[in-house]
């Protein structure tokens, strides 16, 4: 049983306040010949500087920055070893100081927890926070054993060699323990492939039943290939800065906390502990369900990294009651079963009870609050060193009342070379003030849960 | 004075693999990594000679004095080496959780499909990942620990795991 102190868990504190002003994406493609990755990140940069509706020149913003924080997964995949120099300078922000981030998974929020950080310390005003992957420099199955050596490469990798397998047991233990059916599991891929519908940015968009789901190929058992998120070729970033320069860039800031958590590489190294309780969940909440004969926390059920970087993230935010004060979520949606097993810990139900929150109808948009508007991994990219910038800036486009800005434009659509649908729908969130997203690696081995709050 | 130099190119052409928007090369990559088992060698020996091995914190003041397996070195709540401990035979364990591998990436070297499962043991404070060479994987199932002695892979695929019957 591990015993956490006061120490390990004191709430972090920003020096001064975060804000995120602005963001920029890339049309995500499983194959991505036509650029280099630099050349996707400028995509990217172009759109946060000239299509935010900034209020200084993309030259005098560029002006400002002096802190680069930048996220790639492997560099097995990008097979150059310190990109963040070639897209330091190939940004033409040279010479600020960029720093490579990597935490698997959980890049894109480590990316941007470190911009924040420089902000909040003082160390710059502006910050840019970039992240890219390019997952098509080998083929599929290459690729797949690539992102298992994110397993134990001596206990665990040889077993499976794909990362469905490691997410897998997580699905059958969790489906038996909490009674989950695949039908709720497929309903989160039907959700999220049919959010990326709307999206232009979206890799896997589509109209599936549960059924197709269902019957969709297996990649593990229980995890079909419809349950799987996308391997993507793409860039994001994202736009930090202080309150004096936010408001003198933005008329819509938005206030940014973020907090990480982070826990064994395996899986089955997770001891038992006692759960560390969201703001809103009363002592003696899981008295009976930890009394149950077998039972271990977080086990194969939950993610402690993410009930711990919820746990910091409300707190610092001043969140009491998750479901209730956040307008949207963007959760890692890698596989069905990731995202229902991250319900509990970022409090949208009390663990044991997750399905509830896709089967009640609040995950959905008009629902209490809506996850992966924005097609999440599994409708619409995870090119992992860009995705948990991707989600945040989704969650700033929402409170900043831009969904439709960034996703209705038949402008957008056409400078990817698609066709926007006739029958598209806006998913703007009426009104969202507060939004959170969950940026994850491994099998829970990092987790950042980043809040973001209307400041204007 | 530098002499005066003629080179030429001695390289491999790439092979193109596509050339339509753009000019897309196949870069072949060949490497053998030279991988230390380091402190758990121990363990890796072991199980070419049919047994399991674990580890175990002896230190009086260790708040928690664990097994553990997979093994590891040193103990990380006192962060104190621990002792290597023979588990009992026949070893048996029970399947906390399973999946099925179908379509595993590149360099998979088991026969496919298969099932993957992660054993309780008796003791132990980790659970243990494996394979099950026969039957068919249900949480709670007994199964029982085999060895690859006669040709080891020299990796974690020489302990196996079949049904208790």
């Amino acid at each position: 049983m591990i015993v956490l102190k006061e120490g390990n868990l004191r709430i972090p504190k920003w020096n001064r306040k975060v804000f995120a002003v602005a963001g920029g994406l890339v049309n995500y493609k499983k194959f991505c010949p036509e650029m280099k990755l630099e050349e996707q990140v400028m995509v990217a940069f172009r759109q946060m500087l000239e299509q935010n509706n900034l209020k200084m020149s993309p030259v005098e913003v560029k002006g400002l920055i002096n802190l680069i924080t930048a996220g790639c997964f492997a560099d097995h995949f990008q097979d150059q070893l310190l990109c963040e120099a070639k897209v330091t300078d190939y940004l033409g922000l040279d010479p600020m100081f960029d720093i490579g981030i990597k935490t698997g998974g959980a890049t894109g929020g480590s990316t941007i927890l470190t911009a924040a950080m420089g902000i909040a310390s003082g160390y710059a005003d502006v910050a840019l926070a970039v992240g890219w992957e390019r997952m098509s420099e080998v083929d599929t199955r290459m690729g797949n054993y690539y992102i298992s050596t994110a397993a134990c490469k001596d206990f665990e990798t040889r077993l499976g060699r794909i990362y469905s397998s490691y997410y897998a047991p997580m699905a059958v233990r969790f489906s038996q323990m909490y009674n989950l059916s695949e039908q709720t599991r497929a309903k989160v891929a039907v959700k999220n492939h049919l959010y990326g519908y709307y999206s232009p940015y979206a890799q896997q968009p589509g109209k599936y039943t549960v059924e197709e789901v269902l019957a969709s190929p297996m990649s593990t058992y229980p995890l079909r290939f419809l349950e799987c998120c996308a391997m993507t070729d793409g860039a994001a970033c994202m736009l930090l800065c202080d309150e004096k320069t936010a408001y003198k860039l933005s008329d819509k800031p938005v206030e940014l906390n973020i907090a990480g958590g982070s826990h064994t590489l395996r899986v089955a190294d997770r001891r038992d502990m006692d759960i560390p309780l969201l703001p809103n969940e009363d002592p003696g909440l899981y008295d009976g369900m930890r009394k149950k004969e077998g039972t271990r926390w977080p086990g194969f059920e939950s993610f402690a990294a993410s009930r711990f970087a919820a746990y910091f993230a409300y707190r610092m935010a001043g969140i009491k009651d998750p479901l209730e004060e956040l307008d949207l979520i963007e959760t890692h949606d890698a596989f069905t079963i990731s995202d229902i097993q991250t319900y509990g810990d970022i409090g949208m139900r009390p663990y044991g009870r997750e399905a509830e929150y896709i089967e009640s109808g609040d995950a959905y948009f008009g629902g209490k609050c809506p996850a992966n508007l924005s097609g999440g991994l599994i409708g619409t990219m995870h090119a992992v060193g860009a995705t948990g910038i991707f989600q945040g800036v989704e969650c700033l486009w929402q409170i900043q009342g831009k969904y439709d800005q960034f996703h209705g434009d038949t402008k957008i659509w056409k400078s990817f070379g698609k066709e926007k649908p006739k029958d598209w729908k806006s998913l703007q969130v009426p009104n969202a003030k507060q939004a959170a997203w969950v940026s994850h690696a491994g099998v829970g081995s990092h987790v950042t849960v980043g809040v973001l709050k209307k400041a204007f | 004075m530098l002499e005066e130099l003629k080179t030429k190119y001695v390289g491999t052409p790439l092979e193109i693999m596509e050339d339509d928007v753009a000019m897309v090369v196949y870069t072949p990559r060949s490497v053998v990594h030279r991988h230390t088992y380091g402190k758990l060698s121990p363990f890796f020996r072991a199980l070419k000679k049919g047994k399991l091995m674990a580890t175990k914190c002896v230190n009086p003041e260790c708040p928690e004095k664990r097994m553990w397996l997979p093994p590891r070195a040193d103990c990380p709540d006192c962060n104190q080496p621990m002792d290597w401990v023979e588990m009992p035979q026949p070893i048996i364990g029970t399947i906390h959780t399973f999946a099925e591998i179908v379509y595993p990436g590149a360099g998979i070297e088991l026969e496919t499909p298969y099932y993957q499962i992660d054993v309780e043991l008796p003791g132990v404070c980790t659970i243990f990942k494996g394979y099950l060479t026969s039957g068919t994987a249900k949480i709670g199932m007994k199964v029982k620990a085999g060895f690859n002695t006669k040709n080891p892979s020299n990796t974690i695929l020489d302990i196996y795991w079949d049904p208790v019957k």
